[in-house]
């Protein structure tokens, strides 16, 4: 073989090309799923700066067929095996630190409650409850999160908040069976589950989009959120086959006016210390999109390098001005730095207001009761229905006697309630409202709860940071895509949501965490008790003791010894004490003698005692 | 014509080179008895003040990956999360050293028990095997007769008891009769328990199962000492035992020839302060003689086979037109997202 292409000079590059040929119309021929990273960057008007990396990979398999996930390329095998192992139809894992600050930020593309939120639409089946919890081990040990938390006690099925984000019968989508919901309020986020999810890509983290995912920059964000979401999709237009689709999300905000000069500058290499030296050859669309509607007007700044193209985004009722970059254009002679330079430090200005936004605090003081307020907001001047649904655990005993929702002091009559309240230890409050918000109004939902003891082994070793409460959940549909960044239903990726023609937008918001104490036993308390009961024991009862039993014989003050003579009898016992050991044969006879008169006299005495008695 | 030629010199540097690996020849390759290696490094100290903790067991962490022990052979238990605290100046890093040397944390871990998943049951559980069915392999110490497992503990302790986040505690020989259910189920080949608390000696004291080399950061009725502050934290960075243990680990490799009797002479007095105990009766080999890799790094054996072997294509038969079994009759629709009249 060798010396044949060592005679033939053009012979071993024929060859090659001939083998790449093959090579590529063969990987074309079997492999059906697609791979895009794509990475927004938004600035907003109070000075932060959103990245927004979405990584999609779909694959032209339904999710119903698990036999079908087989052959694994570009969709990562470790979670289609928890996927299809566990009958799961839809899965979307949050894992977020920070809130996200509608009234300055607008909505992002992917709305995360503080902590991690997992919520999974199953394939009908029975037993869902234990394919659930043998799901959240499955994922814990995947992620690197305490997901194995999310037990019956902090689950619900929500019934209308959380319906399937793809394709699904609505037959099948109205049955809440088969729905899971749960949050874990206090959980971490850090570089150890950055670590699985960057496994998870098809590139890794070495190359492309996610080799700017620096762990000391991202975590030293204001927000981050990571997500991972798994759907079913239309394969293509007509739509008889669905495909999976694989989003991994992160969303990190910077706040870059805290360097040297005040202003909202940023890049690549302030903001990740790091620039783009590569790109994913296993993605179809690599690109980056800034938003620069406002570069124009104010606050001004300029890209560099330039956008390949800056199309107009044409949502209803909102207006943005997207620039493209397609990587590969920008690779070739370095790396890709991206940079905005404003012209003058940033000054704050009263941004516009999102449609609707929400606040929620706990009201009340002391250790026994207490409330929960929620505010939510309409800036619209239309009339808007909203589903509000809460999850208390269960050692806040809701009464839903006290539950009222009011607007501008007149009360709102819900048009559908689904309150199940909790079982003690089993069960978690469950509440979801439907209810209308009016236009330009505040509405406020309150109710009142009472704190419960627990047991004090349920208490965690930290037991007097107190206990979480997580996140309301609060779902409308917007008239119009005000500030409003998330993709649509129907396509995957960002660049498809761009010229999107409808005329409704779902808006999904969570609103803050509530940290709640309860009454906290002093767990030093066994200990302080065992010491001032020896102490009490030692002093009290000894004494009482010595008190009770102790004989008491009157003595001759006149034949009280002084000092000096009690000293003399001191020494004097000592010189006794050779000379008696001597006599103390002689001596025990007289004291025998004496116990006789003794016992003589006891028998005297008894008879005496005797004669006495009858 | 020179195919062959360039072929045998291939084989002949390759030959070489393999020696030059070993050192020795084949048969003493495999003479230390254990075909993999595992690692149970455990932190037990929660909230801020116990950072240097922390610190501990990410330096040993550090250490085993280094010298190549993979993730999925390690199971790491992290009490509480000091490198995404609000209270880090720097996050997503934890330093050994106030000059920031080295970032223990690093870009690659992956924390199998986190948090309040930290506890005396989750520990004897992961040690005895006795975990419910549904934890994932991530989770659990899937060791065999021939694995040689280290198990590095640090947190508060005290004579025969370790404190695990300030709710409850292990004794020693709770500890010691864990490790004889590992012996009995043969869990383990041999293993190295190093201890980093105050009166580590006391919780190896106990210990009665054969094969198992201990070292401990201070006797009975010593305290184990942090060695320095960082100002810019306000709390002890590192101990002096895992310290220097870690100082000593940053000059090995994976090939290295250094042996657990230089390892277990790590810390004298002088720079610990309290005295490094060790106890070796019940191991069965001579620790100047037991490489330092046997334990902290991964064995990677590697046969060869001078004949191939022909494997059978025994491949499922891809079902590439399957897809068009899945075509429903009528479009798919997406499901109505809010459920309510608008």
């Amino acid at each position: 073989m060798a010396s044949d292409s060592a005679n033939l000079p053009g012979g071993k590059i024929t060859f090659l090309l001939f083998l790449a040929l093959v090579n590529f119309s063969f990987t074309i021929g079997i492999h059906n799923d697609n791979f895009s990273e794509e990475l927004y960057v938004k600035p907003f008007s109070s000075g932060h700066v959103m990245f927004h990396f979405q990584f999609t990979t779909v694959w032209n398999v339904s999710i119903d067929k698990p036999e079908s996930f087989q052959h694994y390329h570009l969709f990562p095998k470790s979670l289609g095996d928890v996927l299809t192992t566990y009958k799961v139809k839809e899965l979307h894992l949050s894992q977020t630190q920070g809130l996200w600050k509608h009234e300055k930020w607008g909505y992002p593309p992917e709305d995360a409650p503080p902590g991690d939120e997992l919520w999974v639409w199953f394939q009908p089946h029975s037993g869902v409850d234990q394919t659930w919890a043998d799901l959240v081990n499955a994922l814990s040990g995947l992620f690197c999160a305490s997901l194995n938390f999310m037990d019956s006690k902090s689950t619900v099925q929500p019934r209308w908040s959380f319906r399937p984000a793809g394709l699904a019968s609505e037959f099948y989508s109205a049955d809440s069976r088969f729905v899971r919901y749960s949050t874990l309020p206090r959980e971490v986020v850090c570089t150890e589950n950055l670590t699985p999810w960057k496994k998870l890509l098809p590139c890794g983290s070495k190359i492309g989009l996610a080799s700017l995912l620096n762990s000391v920059k991202i975590y030293d964000g204001f927000y981050h959120s990571l997500g991972v979401h798994v759907r079913s999709v239309c394969q293509d237009t007509q739509c008889l086959t669905p495909a999976t689709e694989l989003k991994q999300t992160l969303t990190v905000v910077y706040d870059p006016t805290t360097n040297k000069n005040g202003k909202q500058d940023w890049s690549f290499q302030s903001m990740f210390d790091r620039t783009l030296q590569s790109q994913c050859p296993l993605a179809d669309t690599r690109k980056i999109y800034v938003d620069v509607t406002t570069q124009e007007t104010f606050p001004k700044f300029s890209l560099s390098p330039v956008p390949d193209f800056v199309l107009n985004q044409k949502r209803s009722g909102e207006e943005r001005k997207i620039a493209v970059y397609q990587i590969g254009n920008h690779l070739f002679a370095s790396s890709l730095n991206l940079k905005a330079m404003y012209e003058e430090k940033l000054t704050f200005s009263n941004s516009s207001l999102p449609p609707v936004y929400a606040n929620r605090f706990v009201t009340g003081y002391g250790l026994e009761r207490g409330g929960v307020t929620c505010m939510i907001y309409n800036t619209m001047s239309s009339n808007t229905t909203v589903i509000f649904m809460e999850t208390v655990p269960w050692f806040l005993r809701v009464y839903f006697s006290s539950l009222r929702i009011e607007n501008d002091g007149k009360e709102i009559k819900p048009y559908k309630i689904n309150f199940i309240p909790a079982k003690d230890r089993a069960n978690p409050y469950q509440m979801e409202l439907v209810f209308r918000l009016f236009a330009n109004s505040v509405t406020k939902i309150t109710y009142s709860f009472e704190r419960a003891f627990l047991k004090w082994t349920e208490y965690p070793p930290d037991a007097n940071h107190g206990f979480y409460v997580s996140s309301a959940v609060v779902s409308t549909v917007l008239p119009v895509a005000s500030q409003y960044t998330a993709t649509s239903q129907s396509v995957s990726l960002l660049e498809e949501s761009f010229s999107d023609s409808s005329s409704s937008f779902f808006l999904r918001l969570h609103t803050e965490t509530l940290l709640v104490s309860l009454p906290t036993p002093d767990f030093s308390m066994p200990y302080n008790v065992i010491c001032l009961a020896c102490t009490v024991v030692a002093i009290a009862f000894g004494s009482l003791h010595n008190l009770t039993t102790r004989d008491f014989t009157a003595s001759d003050p006149s034949k009280r010894k002084g000092l000096v003579a009690k000293l003399k009898s001191f020494f004097k016992k000592e010189k006794e004490s050779p000379e008696n050991k001597l006599d103390s044969k002689e001596e025990e006879t007289p004291s025998q003698k004496d116990k006789d008169n003794s016992k003589s006299e006891e028998k005297d005495s008894k008879e005496k005692d005797g004669n006495s008695e009858t | 014509m020179a195919a062959p030629m360039v072929n045998f010199y291939f084989q002949l540097i390759a030959f070489a080179f393999l020696h030059q690996c070993t050192g020795t020849s084949p048969e003493e390759f495999f003479k230390s008895g254990h075909t993999n290696n595992w690692a149970v490094l455990v932190d037990t100290s929660r909230f801020w003040f116990n950072y240097r903790h922390v610190a501990n067991v990410l330096s040993i962490y550090r250490s085993c990956k280094r010298l190549g022990i993979p993730d999925s052979r390690i199971i790491l238990m992290v009490a509480d999360d000091m490198a995404c605290n609000p209270r880090n100046p720097r996050p997503a890093t934890v330093f050994n050293n106030a000059n920031n040397q080295i970032n223990v944390y690093g870009d690659d871990v992956e924390v199998d028990y986190r948090g309040y998943e930290v506890t005396v049951e989750n520990f004897i559980r992961v040690l005895t095997g006795r975990l419910p069915p549904s934890t994932p392999r991530s989770k659990r110490l899937l060791s065999d007769e021939h694995s040689n497992v280290l198990v590095y503990m640090t947190g508060h302790g005290g004579d025969g008891f370790l404190k695990f986040q300030d709710a409850e505690e292990i004794s020693n020989v709770e500890l010691a009769d864990a490790f004889e259910q590992m012996w009995q189920k043969r869990r383990y080949h041999e293993v190295f328990f190093m201890i980093d608390t105050c009166q580590a000696e006391s919780m190896f004291q106990k210990f009665y199962s054969p094969n198992i080399l201990a070292v401990a950061s201070s006797k009975v009725g010593e305290d184990s000492l942090s060695h320095h502050v960082d100002p810019s934290i306000g709390v002890y960075v590192i101990d002096r035992y895992t310290y220097y243990a870690l100082e000593f680990l940053e000059t090995v490799t994976p090939g290295s020839k250094k042996t657990m009797g230089q390892f277990l002479e790590v810390c004298p007095k002088y720079q610990c302060i309290s005295t490094v105990a060790k106890r070796t009766d019940l191991f069965r080999r001579d620790v100047n003689k037991v490489l330092l890799t046997d334990f902290f790094g991964s064995v990677r054996n590697v046969e060869l086979l001078p004949d191939s072997i022909h494997l059978q294509n025994a491949t499922l038969h891809t079902h590439s037109e399957d897809s068009s079994d899945v075509k429903s009759d009528k479009p798919l629709s997406y499901a109505q997202q809010f459920p309510m009249p608008v």
